[in-house]
């Protein structure tokens, strides 16, 4: 079993370096928050991460939850460690003071959320769920609905989960049949069948509260006639205490690939007592609240799997001696190098490591963004942040989970034989990560929306959030001679994206298609892009920076392999997208 | 009434002066009785459309005792000096328009309500998607006064025959009886089919029930025969099963009908009828255009299915089309059951009558290159709006070549609604938000070069707007050696209104234009401030005549009052020029540079303080200064037009990069509107 020890350096570089004009501590509410107190909440989420939640990924893995006559039982342990999670007021990290959080900044979220990613996803899924519950109630529902539900799931009493899925459709929503029907004051009563909902039954929580996506008797067809429910497992009495069980049972948990300590429910609904959410046919407008946090909560997933699939490679890789270097022993004392010295070795750790900071950086700058498009006090600052986090979402959701996978691969890779078979624990994070990929929107259907939804909106103006600042820098920096060998690709490949874009935005507004055929590329090009703007100004820091310091050696090193390795990927991209998709959309159905 | 009046003309005017009426209903033959011979000699009808500025129809209806060449002098006055289109006409009840026009409104009208659809689901259908103006049935009936309704009735009533079609549309409804005695008899009343409601702060639009004679608030139609006509057409919605489509179906298969029945009787032939609905009902086909765009054996086979009778004019053409193409050239299906030229008025040349016979000389996505004969070489846009973009930079170039190689001049014309509304704003703040500078600057430069090239051409190049020509469709025309302008012509540098200035030569050339004014006073600030007052105000021309004044058009620029002649008026111009055809020597005027900028920015001040001007407006203000001011430059110092366009280029770079400018260009594609920031 690889260790894990969160990252906390490179955190905190992010944070208080890379990250310092973004001023976060300027902002109401987070006037606390000074640089110490960030870095206490960083170092107390690792202890906890390491010395809890780590050692039982894999007993979670190997023992899975249990389903019996409608009790879901998650492995041995989970439900201590999550009481301690939740008395450590862990479940409250980003929430509001007023309903018991902590009122931390979602940038704290999103490393404290990569570090239980890291140590155990399974486990990381039932919280993060009940974040994006209280995210959407909190801004959805009434004050009295707020002032009931919210409290205990701040304390961690209570979890939430998103109920979309049923097993006529995924991706295409408008299929939804559970209907709701009213009951009177805003009460309605549900009934239909839920599939694949993570945390949908366990036994972490005294109670659980379902936010359901469902039609209502003469909804107009389509998403258009969808609403969001609240539906608790236990109804709730006036007083706040529960009352009898609800109209919703568990019908089965599903035997999946991966996540095997993640409850993935079937739920049926039989009468069940549900709350108005949020305004009657607004359902996918309330829903999107919840999708988008989770989206960039799944980008974490994919980047806390490649972190842990990092470190289990370099520790083995320094240990495992096989062969000799190419250009003379290194340990002739030995019988054999440690595989450390071989190019391709080294290669795949350069290439998890580069991707893991660069994104890590995009990713908190990301909810830095988010901070400031809540809290900002000017109105402007706040739509022009929104912008940025809209157009960087499905980026993000999309790439960090792809490179979750290959990460978690190379990771099998370094080791080997020994990767392959179950004992040191890195098949499982292939298992555990592969999900990643389809969950909270399939990653092609990331791209769909990056080209389809977030290009054109409002004549392109999310953009401009991202291309005028990273103009900006490149012609500021220009004249930086130490930072040509950063800035000097980073032009290029933005040159690239600029292009690629004004294509797409030509070709696929006289051809979907062609916008369809382009997306994934195009998706994969701004990706690489958006982490080489990133490693340009983290190299700049560097080489402003002590060069003694081993950080800022290792971060310069770094962004070198990323500038030559890895981000010539886009001149591929480009190529690939530019030839269009004639070939794609030309090929015959019959010939598949 | 008209008869005593008509005495009272006779024996005041001058024998062999015609005199005409407008009448829209009354018979000639009717009007003329009691009437001495030699008046009616002078007589005929000229019948205009509402509003007679702008609807183009001219119904012309002879008596038989009609002077021919009396009739032929009003014909040709009317065309050109009036720019009508002329449809002879013969003396029956509504002429063509109206009587095909009436029909339409009141089966469009009634078939809503015996088939219980809702306004807004009549109009939808009812209007785009048959090629008729938006308006549809209701709201054009709104706008022309519900009150009209039983008036015409009643007159038609007296006119036409016992067994014409109209008679099963006479009705009027009680709801239409109830609301015309309410007052509410339309946009003139409190109110029609549609009405305004002020609901606190703002205007809520209403609608009536027409079962319940209710207002409720006016929503938006949702029928998929309107989807199902966008890319399936008129055939497609016809087809379409839900009730739009069979809406559609049954107001047009009896207005077809009814058109196709009343030839030879209203008009000698199918295109008078269709260019009367068409330039009198703004329809963009007429009825056998229609006919011919669903097929004529479609129709009449679906005729036939349903019982429906067929005319006779319908029978006649069987599997054929109303009109075809012969050797280049448009013919029509006659009563005789030959077909016919369609014969264009004399010196009426079209450039849709010579894409018929040729090929262009080059094409691209946004611009061709026609052969418009007698050595004279036709640049037409053709993008989206006829918006400006590189295609149409590249194409200039194409053009300069071409007319260079054996062509006497150029003509920059095109038969669009409007000649150009500027340059594609679309691509440009895609540009912006991609922060895509050298892009959008080598589109400024680009632009500036071809329109310099066009002005310094060894060639006379003549412009022949009609309709919009904004931003840089403006500046293509100040940039040629004359223009020969159709009179509602709306011409402006309007760029303010997105945050910018003319980037294409537009400041330049009208700063130009005023310097060159015989009558300006003494200095450069009169110019200056002429220049500076046009373009920071984005006034636009209301008509040709204007733009004159406002110099966007030379006093010697031609303003030719039929659209139709247009194309040839401008041929003329270039062939006038092209004997020993020199181009015009620019003027290199000395410019104050700073101190006039100060003076502008002072009054610019002044309308900040009135609160008639933003602070952004006055930052946009200020760069347009600098540019017509000289920029860098002194009163001892001359400046030459390169000068003058690097500072445009420079002051437009420096705007474009400003997110208030980026907030007006997105404000005006979402919304078409100007935003104010």
């Amino acid at each position: 079993m690889p260790a894990y020890t969160a990252p906390l350096e490179d955190m905190r570089f992010v944070v208080h370096e890379l990250l310092a004009d973004e001023r976060l501590q300027s902002l109401p509410g987070n006037e606390e928050f000074s640089a110490d107190v960030l870095d206490a909440v960083l170092e107390e989420a690792a202890r906890f991460c390491a010395s809890v939640l780590q050692p039982l990924n894999r007993s979670g893995d190997e023992q899975g939850c249990l389903f019996e006559n409608g009790v879901v039982r998650t492995p041995d342990g989970f439900k201590d460690a999550y009481r301690e999670f939740a008395a450590g007021g862990w479940t409250g990290l980003a929430a509001d003071n007023d309903y018991g959080g902590q009122g931390l900044p979602e940038t704290m979220d999103a490393l404290v959320n990569e570090m239980l990613c890291a140590s155990n996803l399974s486990f990381a899924i039932y919280p993060g769920l009940s974040h994006g519950a209280y995210r959407l109630i909190r801004r959805y529902a009434s004050e009295a609905q707020r002032n009931a539900w919210l409290p205990p799931l701040v304390e961690g009493r209570w979890s939430g989960t998103m109920c979309l899925t049923e097993p006529q459709c995924g991706t295409d929503l408008g299929l939804i049949r559970t209907h709701a029907t009213p009951r009177g004051d805003d009460v309605f009563a549900l009934n239909g069948a839920k599939c694949f909902i993570s945390a949908g039954e366990h036994d972490l929580t005294e109670n659980i509260l379902h936010l359901v996506l469902a039609r209502t008797p003469d909804a107009p067809p389509g998403t258009g006639g969808l609403s969001v429910f609240l539906v608790p497992k236990f109804t709730i009495n006036a007083d706040g205490t529960l009352g009898p069980r609800n109209g919703i049972t568990c019908g089965n948990i599903e035997h999946k690939m991966g996540l095997n300590a993640s409850a993935t429910c079937t739920l049926n609904f039989d009468d069940a007592q549900g709350f108005l959410v949020g305004g009657l046919h607004q359902g996918m407008r309330v829903m999107f609240t919840m999708m988008n946090g989770a989206r960039l909560a799944v980008a974490l997933h994919g980047i806390g799997i490649a972190e842990a699939a990092y470190q289990g490679a370099v520790a083995y890789a320094r240990e495992r001696r096989q062969g000799r270097a190419l250009d003379g022993p290194r340990s002739p004392e030995q019988a054999a190098d440690s595989i450390l010295v071989h190019p391709d070795v080294r290669r795949m750790l350069l290439g998890m490591r580069s991707q893991i900071e660069g994104a890590r950086a995009l990713s908190t700058w990301v909810a830095a963004r988010y901070v400031h498009a809540q809290r900002n006090p000017d109105a402007q600052a706040r739509d022009d942040a929104h912008d940025l986090v809209s157009l960087l979402t499905p980026i993000l959701k999309a790439y960090c989970t792809d490179m979750g996978s290959e990460a978690a691969n190379l990771g099998v890779q370094i080791y080997g034989g020994h990767g392959y078979i179950r004992e040191h624990g890195m098949e499982q994070l292939v298992r555990d990560a592969r999900v990643c990929q389809i969950y909270e929107g399939a990653n092609g259907v990331q791209a769909m929306d990056l080209v389809g939804r977030k290009l054109p909106a409002h004549a392109g103006r999310y953009l401009r959030r991202f291309f005028q600042p990273v103009a900006a820098f490149i012609a500021d920096n220009s004249d930086n001679g130490d930072l040509t060998e950063f800035v000097a690709p980073l032009s290029e490949a933005f040159a690239l994206l600029q292009k690629a874009t004004r294509w797409i935005a030509e070709n696929g507004t006289r051809d979907p298609n062609e916008a369809g055929a382009a997306a994934s590329e195009y998706l994969r090009l701004f990706a690489l892009v958006a982490m080489a703007f990133m490693w340009a100004r983290m190299a700049r820091i560097a080489l402003a920076s002590e060069s003694k310091n081993k950080f800022y050696r290792g971060k310069l090193a770094t962004a070198r392999f990323y500038m030559q390795r890895v981000l010539p990927q886009t001149a591929s991209l480009y190529a690939c997208i530019v030839a269009g998709g004639s070939s794609i959309a030309d090929f015959e159905d019959e010939a598949f | 009434m008209k008869r005593d009046l008509y005495k009272k003309v006779d024996a005041v005017r001058k024998q062999g002066s015609i005199v005409s009426s407008n009448t829209s209903t009354i018979p000639l033959a009717s009007l003329l009785e009691e009437m001495p011979e030699s008046f009616r000699r002078d007589f005929l009808i000229t019948h205009f459309f509402n509003p007679p500025r702008y609807m183009r129809l001219l119904e012309l209806v002879a008596g038989p005792t009609t002077r021919e060449d009396a009739t032929a002098e009003v014909r040709d006055f009317c065309d050109r000096a009036l720019g009508k289109g002329v449809v002879v006409c013969k003396d029956t009840p509504g002429f063509i328009g109206n009587r095909i026009g009436v029909y339409w409104l009141q089966c469009a009208a009634l078939e809503a309500m015996r088939q219980g659809l809702t306004v807004e689901e009549a109009d939808a259908v009812a209007g785009r998607p048959l090629g008729i103006p938006k308006t549809g049935v209701f709201g054009l009936l709104d706008l022309v006064g519900i009150d009209l309704m039983p008036h015409i009735m009643v007159s038609m009533d007296s006119l036409l025959g016992a067994d014409d079609a109209m008679r099963e549309y006479f009705e009027v409804p009680d709801l239409v009886q109830k609301m015309i005695a309410d007052g509410y008899t339309g946009r003139k009343g409190k109110g029609g089919f549609y009405r305004l409601q002020r609901d606190g702060g703002k205007r809520v639009k209403q609608a009536i029930d027409l079962a319940s004679g209710e207002y409720r608030d006016a929503g938006k139609a949702a029928l998929a025969s309107v989807d199902a006509a966008k890319s399936g057409g008129v055939r497609a919605l016809m087809e379409h099963p839900d009730k739009g489509g069979a809406y559609a179906w049954r107001i047009m298969a009896k207005t077809l009908c009814y058109a196709a029945s009343l030839v030879p009787e209203i008009a000698d032939d199918i295109v008078a009828v269709d260019e009367a609905m068409k330039l009198g009902y703004n329809w963009t086909q007429g009825p056998f255009e229609l006919i011919d765009a669903l097929g004529a054996a479609w129709f009449t086979g679906r005729l036939r299915e349903q019982g429906e009778p067929v005319p006779e004019l319908l029978e006649k053409v069987g599997e054929g089309s109303f009109y075809r193409i012969a050797d280049g050239r448009r013919q029509h299906f006659g009563t005789d059951g030959a077909y016919h030229d369609v014969t264009r008025p004399a010196g009426v040349e079209l450039l849709a009558d010579v894409k018929l016979r040729a090929q262009p000389l080059a094409t691209n996505g946004s611009a061709s290159l026609w052969d418009v004969g007698d050595g004279v070489v036709c640049l037409e846009f053709h993008s989206k709006m006829n918006a400006i973009d590189t295609d149409i930079l590249e194409m200039i170039g194409k053009a300069l070549a071409i007319v260079a190689s054996g062509y006497k001049g150029l003509v920059i014309y095109n038969e669009g609604t409007n000649f150009s509304v500027g340059a594609n704003l679309g691509l440009m703040i895609f540009a912006a938000n991609t922060a895509a500078w050298n892009d959008i600057e080598s589109t400024v430069r680009a632009g500036q070069q071809a329109y310099m090239a066009l002005k310094h051409a060894p060639f006379p190049v003549v412009g022949a707007p009609s309709g919009m020509a904004l931003g840089g469709g403006c500046e293509v025309l100040l940039h040629c050696d004359a223009v020969e302008a159709h009179a509602e012509t709306y011409m402006g540098l309007v760029e303010v209104g997105v945050g910018l200035i003319p980037g294409w030569g537009g400041c330049k050339e009208l700063l130009l234009r005023w310097w060159q004014d015989s009558r300006r006073p003494g200095g450069p600030m009169p110019a200056i401030s002429k220049a500076f007052e046009t373009i920071s105000m984005a006034m636009v021309s209301t008509s040709a005549a204007h733009a004159r004044r406002l110099r966007f058009l030379r006093q010697d620029d031609g303003i030719v009052m039929n659209r139709d002649r247009v194309l040839a008026s401008a041929k003329a111009r270039v062939l006038a020029l092209a004997d020993d055809y020199a181009p015009a020597q620019a003027p290199q005027p000395a410019l104050p540079g700073a101190t006039a900028k100060v003076a502008l920015e002072m009054a610019v001040g002044g309308f900040r303080r009135l609160g008639k001007a933003s602070d952004y407006d006055a930052v946009i203000a200020g760069a347009l200064a600098d540019v017509l001011s000289g920029g860098d430059t002194d009163i001892t110092e001359t400046v030459d037009e390169h000068a003058l366009l690097d500072a445009e280029r420079r002051a437009f770079m420096s705007l474009v990069k400003r997110p208030q400018t980026l907030a007006r260009v997105e404000h005006m594609l979402e919304t078409g509107k100007p935003l104010r920031n």
